[in-house]
């Protein structure tokens, strides 16, 4: 993905005046299709999605970011609700993945022997191949009891004074639904970090080293500053894929309403919200909100994903110069 | 010991620093474990609990009704069908977006083509679901190729770069020697160039129908209001294994949890070994260009 | 070793195909094949889904159509026929009329008859807990929150409940029994209709959300002290305890054929499009059990399987019924039977 270096077509063929046969034209021609193409889908997609929630963008403006309303019956719809479990949800999951992906990326080009390297790398990444709606089916019979019947219980017994500890204990909500998108996370990051540390050149490392530095020192001197875009991007990345998730997250999380202080309560996000709702909703208003929901959710996860390029790109470039 | 070592070991920096280095290394450890340990956790439970309501009536019978056990023989073929026509749809336009951007384009034209693939990599797949949705299931009906064409808008993103990064291996000295020779350019893509990266293209599509195979949300409007049975009928909607688990997954009934479990098991096996098959592939095909022939 | 791994792909192809091939052969050995009938295609309401799944292969038997039906809630039902992307669509909820406006030329046919039950997963409590409606549209508010609150054990003496947390369930998907459980609560809670309201999909004040009547059921199941709204023959295939609601005359009654046919009997003559609410009679029928609720069939006016649609309604609401009872449908009133001969009639091709 982030990393090999493609910053130059290769020489070749549409070089040195070289004639173009008929075929040759054909054939670009039948390539520059099928970019136009990809590009023209893009555009069309936010299009139709902003298009449609016209009508909820005319009726309540950008107020709608800010409201806690979501009442078919009264037809007034908001989208903060969501905003804060899709924000709460990749925000703790990224706070728990970001570090153990480091960590895990640090066990697999240092810390392990060799022999294990490649195993154990290679169920992590099975991990991502793991699809979310069995994380989800798994999440809802399995995790899901065990965090309300043990979980939440221990950390409001310990951190029950902290208001987002505090709460009755649920097999949805908040927590659960954090946990399974950090499980889906991790694998993606880590395996980003892994290619990033094992890039280090050794020559800084082993230069680390040599001025009495211990393995530690060296990494979090060495290894991580220089990874350190990398692992930025790495984040965004996770980011994105958290901020998208609608199927796990729709099964564990409660399809609850308002902002809880409480991290055990029934909440939703922006992709859950918009799969429990969109199928059924029956007035043309509810299905222009959710398409309101649809167009924000498209433009954080757009946001995301440009940045978590740009960040790459300038790694890259700069990275090339130092190499 | 070196004076300065002595003298560090004296005022106990380095001892405890090296104690520092032992806890991190500690930490690295449980945290790999830790994600060994979530894996085989989840792997394990559907391991088990499929493993034991996996039957020849379940992959042969089509979904039940209210209160019947039925099976997943519908889903199965369903998502074979969407999934292949998704593979026939993203491959060929993947993969000649990849050929534009690494043979034809500018480097300005490649850099944007590049960050549109990547744009679309980031579009989640329910918005998408919603976009097929409006454009073609609204006044047609669901159909398996309207899940097969929000599929495919997955696919291409991962297909093409895949094969961008495979082909941006070749060296440059091949084309050029065969552009020398007088091969047409066209021709030189087609019998020099794609023959060296096909292990990597079939890498690139195989991870993609993994990827893809275990995706609902595209599907959930697209292709899942269908029939009680067995159906092959492509303008129609057809099941699918991941909006099957889906459905079970709400159940309160133990036979559909079951069913859950054991479609579970199927999907995981089948996304599993793909992508062990897709990544012996790509070392292999990476080895090959890189290490010369 | 490159042969070896594209043999192993070849492998992995060859083994979906086979089992793809074995699944083809083995259901059109046991399901016969569907090319000799017409079928038709509907979706809508989980409610009269167990109905329904009882009238699939018997309807197949006597006339060699086969239908097929998405349980994807009452909205998603109206959602669909309005869009025809169905041949018929199910809801609890009546269309109103902006919705018949959309639908451009509907019929709206109560085809089955049954009841919301109350359910609950609170050990130790018998079935038939006595509920008032006015307690649980405080349960639904979130103003009483433990199962031993005064105002339950006040209508339960001698019934042990334990100091367990009430989580309120409810549909996350546009539903017509949440259209019924909201009317009776509105009709009945005066506070409930200034805060909530009646609707498929309402802003619920507190609880856990779940899809489907299969979802909610299935919360409730996993989850001690929860409590939802759910069609009874939910109830009944899951072996879950459903509370006995007090209604205007002041009875307790539990959702069963003669309470609610004692509902449905003032229902007189049908006129209009059909809609019809019996939740909440009036304290003249002692035995009705105030949550009940006819479940309507949609199809347009103008349909190219008019003749499929007349004649598997006509079916469902004659031969059909006899398969309610089991299932706690009640048998449709004359009045609604009479209206309803009228309704398929417009159904035309």
């Amino acid at each position: 993905m982030t990393t090999t270096t493609h910053d130059q077509a290769p020489p070749g063929l549409e070089s040195r005046g070289l004639p173009w046969r008929v075929g040759d034209v054909i054939f670009y021609g039948l390539t520059a299709a099928a970019s136009l193409a990809t590009l023209g889908l893009v555009v069309w997609l936010s299009y139709k999605v902003i298009a449609q929630a016209w009508g909820a963008i005319q009726t309540f403006g950008l107020g709608f970011v800010t409201s806690i309303a979501w009442d078919p019956v009264k037809q007034n719809f908001g989208a903060l609700d969501f905003i804060y479990g899709t924000a709460v949800t990749a925000f703790i999951a990224l706070l728990i993945a970001t570090p153990l992906s480091i960590a895990i990326a640090l066990f697999l080009t240092e810390l392990a022997p060799r022999w294990i390297r490649g195993p154990v790398g290679t169920l992590i990444e099975l991990l991502a191949a793991i699809p979310s709606v069995v994380l989800g089916l798994w999440g809802i019979l399995v995790f899901g009891p065990w965090v309300a019947a043990h979980l939440e219980p221990f950390l409001e017994r310990w951190l029950g004074f902290i208001p987002i500890f505090n709460g009755d204990p649920s097999q949805a909500g908040l927590l659960p639904a954090a946990l399974v998108l950090t499980l889906m996370i991790v694998p993606i990051t880590s395996s980003i970090c892994r290619e990033l540390f094992s890039r280090v050149p050794s020559e800084l490392s082993e230069g680390a080293l040599a001025l009495g530095a211990t393995r530690w020192e060296t990494i979090r001197g060495v290894a991580i500053p220089y990874a350190g875009p990398g692992i930025v991007a790495a984040v965004l990345l996770g980011l994105g894929r958290a901020f998208g998730e609608a199927i796990a997250v729709t099964q564990v999380i409660g399809a609850g309403s308002g902002i809880n202080a409480s991290l055990f309560a029934p909440a939703d996000t922006l992709a859950s919200r918009i799969a429990s709702q969109y199928q059924g909703a029956v007035s043309g208003l509810q299905i222009d909100s959710i398409l309101y929901l649809a167009a924000i959710l498209l433009v954080i996860s757009l946001i995301t994903n440009v940045a978590a390029q740009t960040v790459v790109r300038r790694f890259e470039r700069s990275r090339g110069a130092i190499s | 010991m070196s004076a300065n070592e002595q003298l560090l070991l004296r005022s106990g920096s380095l001892r405890r620093r090296r104690i520092v280095e032992k806890v991190v290394a500690v930490i690295a450890t449980l945290s790999a474990l830790l994600a060994v340990g979530m894996l085989a956790l989840v792997i394990g439970s559907v391991a088990t609990k499929g493993a034991s309501s996996l039957s020849w009536d379940f992959l042969t019978k089509p979904r039940g009704l209210f209160g019947e056990k039925g099976g997943i023989a519908d889903a199965i073929i369903g998502s074979g069908i969407i999934v292949g026509i998704a593979t026939l749809i993203a491959v060929p336009i993947g993969v000649l977006v990849a050929i534009y951007v690494s043979e034809f384009a500018s480097k300005g034209i490649a850099t944007f083509v590049r960050v549109v693939l990547d744009v679309m990599n980031g579009i989640p797949a329910i918005v998408v679901g919603i976009f097929v949705f409006g454009v073609i299931v609204v006044g047609r009906g669901q159909s398996a190729l309207a899940g097969s064409f929000a599929l495919s808008i997955l696919m291409i993103p991962l297909i093409a770069r895949a094969t961008q990064e495979i082909l941006a291996l070749v060296p440059g000295s091949l084309r050029e020697a065969s552009l020398a020779l007088g091969v047409s350019r066209w021709r030189t893509v087609f019998s020099v160039v794609l023959p060296t990266t096909i292990g990597g293209i079939v890498t690139g599509t195989v991870l993609a129908v993994a990827r893809v195979a275990g995706e609902t949300a595209p599907l959930l409007f697209t292709s899942s209001i269908t029939a009680n049975a067995i159906n092959t009928n492509v303008s129609e909607a057809l099941p699918s294994i991941p909006v099957a688990i889906f459905t079970f997954s709400e159940s309160p009934d133990p036979a559909d949890q079951a069913n859950g479990w054991a479609a579970a098991l199927v999907l995981i096996s089948f996304v599993l070994v793909a992508s062990i098959i897709a990544r012996a592939l790509a070392d292999r095909s990476r080895r090959k260009l890189s290490g010369g022939r | 070793m490159k042969k070896g791994l594209i043999l192993s792909a070849a492998l992995l192809c060859a083994a979906v195909a086979a089992m793809t091939t074995a699944g083809v052969s083995g259901a059109t050995v046991s399901e016969g094949t569907r090319a000799n009938a017409g079928t038709l295609t509907g979706a809508g309401a989980t409610f009269p889904f167990p109905l329904i799944s009882k009238w699939i292969p018997a309807y197949d038997q006597a006339s060699g159509t086969q239908v097929n039906y998405s349980p994807i809630g009452s909205g998603g039902g109206i959602a669909a026929i309005t869009a025809r992307t169905v041949d018929f669509g199910a809801s609890d909820a009546p269309l109103s009329p902006d919705q018949f406006t959309a639908c451009k030329g509907c019929v709206q046919i109560p085809w089955a008859l049954s009841a919301t039950s109350v359910i609950y997963n609170v050990p130790g409590a018998p079935q038939g807990l006595k509920l008032t409606p006015a307690i649980i549209a405080q349960m639904y508010l979130g103003f009483v929150q433990k199962w031993n609150s005064p105002g339950i054990k006040k209508l339960n003496p001698g019934v042990s409940l334990p100091d367990l947390k009430i989580t309120p369930v409810y549909r996350s998907d546009s539903s017509g029994t949440s259209y019924n459980f909201t009317d009776f609560l509105t009709k009945t809670s005066p506070t409930w209709k200034s805060k909530v309201g009646t609707g498929t999909s309402v802003s619920w004040p507190t609880g856990i959300g779940a899809r489907g009547s299969s979802g909610v059921t299935g919360v409730v199941s996993r989850t001690t002290g929860a409590m939802t709204y759910v069609d009874v023959a939910y109830a009944l295939a899951n072996k879950l305890k459903f509370a006995r609601v007090r209604n205007a005359a002041g009875k307790f009654t539990l959702p069963g054929l003669r309470s609610i046919n004692a509902a449905a009997s003032s229902v007189g003559k049908v006129t209009g499009n059909g809609e019809i609410s019996i939740v909440n009679p009036a304290k003249s029928q002692p035995l009705a059990y105030p949550i009940s609720t006819f479940t309507y069939v949609l199809a347009p006016t103008s349909s190219p399987k008019a003749v499929e649609l007349r004649k598997f309604i006509y079916w469902a609401i004659t031969s059909g019924q006899q398969f309610g009872p089991k299932l706690l449908f009640a048998p449709l009133p004359k009045g609604v039977l009479a209206f309803n001969y009228r309704q398929i009639k417009k159904i035309q091709g």
